[in-house]
């Protein structure tokens, strides 16, 4: 059973995602935000197992998590898709203490890459009405996601990347 | 020969007395001057303790409280007999369904909450959430025990409001911010902040005179037209618990 567990970290972490997604606990967030936490997963998985393996996996996470959300107009998934791809090209850093900052670096450039695309869809689909009011909130939004996701991957994304590499070593 | 050197003189000012005079006199000018407002404050300071205490005050305001109610009461149930002789859209009682938030998203892109009554439970698509405060968004999909909720506030809500001392229809639009922007296609609308916004009778969305929020402040920088932010009266990051409002079509 404890075998089953550890070979299958990476899946049932994968479950998590979107739990913790819905869950949105307030004491681990910043006036309301939250990090974007799919991608804290994302970034080791894709780290190990390579652009394609990270693409699928980013597809499918935009494939849950937007039907979790109710915006039918909007979707996660461009962004994830190409943080999937992109993260799957990072290579491994020999230093481990530099390693911790890349990972918070690398998931904040990826958060402001998904909440950019996320913001340009509601603007093209909003085009007639009222764009200028929407920036002040958005760049709020997305700066703040910015920083909490950079925040949280250095303690987040070495430990997956632990579990992850763990679970391959005994496979 | 030494001259009896004259050791004192009498002078008004060597008298006690007539500084006390003095004294009086000038206060008494001051008195004049002011126009009494010093007895005044005295009289305040020694009167205080003689004034209609806390205890006296409680009891107007509950009776002020209860008179509030009974006229609420009143104009509640002519309102219905109103709608109900014009065959307008309206809501009773009955149709509430008292649910519990078991997920939220208050922050970021996605505003919505998710509650623990779904289908199974009677709740429809379109159904109206409030919460302490007012309104809080509509139902906008279901499962069987959950519903999932999009607040006001998300970018995806466009709701037809009323600022009811101007008389006036405005577009509440989401803007994935705390506080959602109310559109007025009218630059000659004279909306002030302390307004307050309800959802308007005309939409054929939500029930009229729902409490939505209060002006917050006015943008009049756009050409055609005025916006302003609101600031909501339900906070759906700290409710826990909600009402879901059945509409009758």
């Amino acid at each position: 059973m404890n075998k089953f567990f550890i070979k299958k970290s990476s899946i049932i972490s994968f479950i998590f995602i979107p739990i913790i997604f819905l869950w949105h606990p307030n004491w681990l967030g910043f006036l309301g935000f939250q990090p974007y936490w799919p991608l804290l997963w994302l970034l080791p998985w894709s780290m190990i197992n390579g652009s394609i393996n990270g693409l699928i996996f980013g597809f499918f996470l935009g494939l849950i998590l937007d039907s979790l959300t109710l915006d039918n107009n909007f979707t996660q998934m461009p962004g994830l898709i190409i943080c999937g791809f992109l993260f799957g090209r990072v290579k491994l850093h020999s230093d481990i203490f530099v390693g911790h900052f890349r990972y918070g670096l690398i998931c904040s450039i990826g958060s402001f890459l998904c909440g950019t695309l996320y913001f340009l869809q509601i603007v093209f689909r909003n085009f007639s009405d009222s764009n200028s009011l929407m920036f002040i909130p958005a760049v709020k939004n997305i700066l703040a996601e910015v920083f909490l996701t950079g925040f949280f991957a250095p303690f987040i994304c070495s430990q997956l990347f632990r579990m992850f590499n763990f679970s391959k070593r005994k496979l | 020969m030494l001259g009896i050197r004259r050791i004192s003189t009498y002078r008004w000012w060597h008298k006690k007395k007539n500084w006390i005079l003095f004294v009086v006199f000038l206060f008494l000018v001051f008195v004049k001057i002011s126009k009494g407002s010093f007895y005044k404050d005295f009289y305040y300071l020694i009167s205080k303790p003689f004034w209609p205490g806390q205890f006296q005050k409680e009891i107007l305001l509950e009776s002020i409280d209860q008179e509030y109610l009974i006229k609420f009461n009143l104009l509640k149930k002519d309102n219905i007999r109103l709608r109900q002789i014009l065959s307008l859209q309206e809501s009773s009682n009955n149709d509430h369904i008292s649910a519990a938030v078991i997920s939220r998203k208050t922050g970021s892109w996605w505003r919505q909450i998710i509650l623990n009554k779904g289908s199974k439970d009677g709740v429809e698509i379109g159904n109206i959430v409030i919460g302490p405060g007012g309104l809080l968004g509509r139902v906008s999909n279901t499962s069987l025990f959950t519903s999932s909720v999009t607040l006001i506030t998300s970018p995806e809500s466009k709701l037809g409001v009323w600022v009811d001392r101007i008389q006036i229809n405005g577009l509440l639009v989401g803007l994935a911010d705390d506080y959602p922007n109310l559109i007025l296609y009218s630059k000659d609308a004279d909306i002030k902040v302390g307004d307050f916004v309800s959802s308007s009778p005309a939409s054929s969305l939500l029930p009229p005179n729902i409490p939505i929020g209060i002006v917050q402040s006015i943008d009049e920088t756009l050409k055609s037209k005025k916006t302003a932010k609101i600031s909501l009266l339900a906070k759906p990051q700290v409710i826990d618990w909600v009402q879901i409002l059945k509409i009758k079509r």
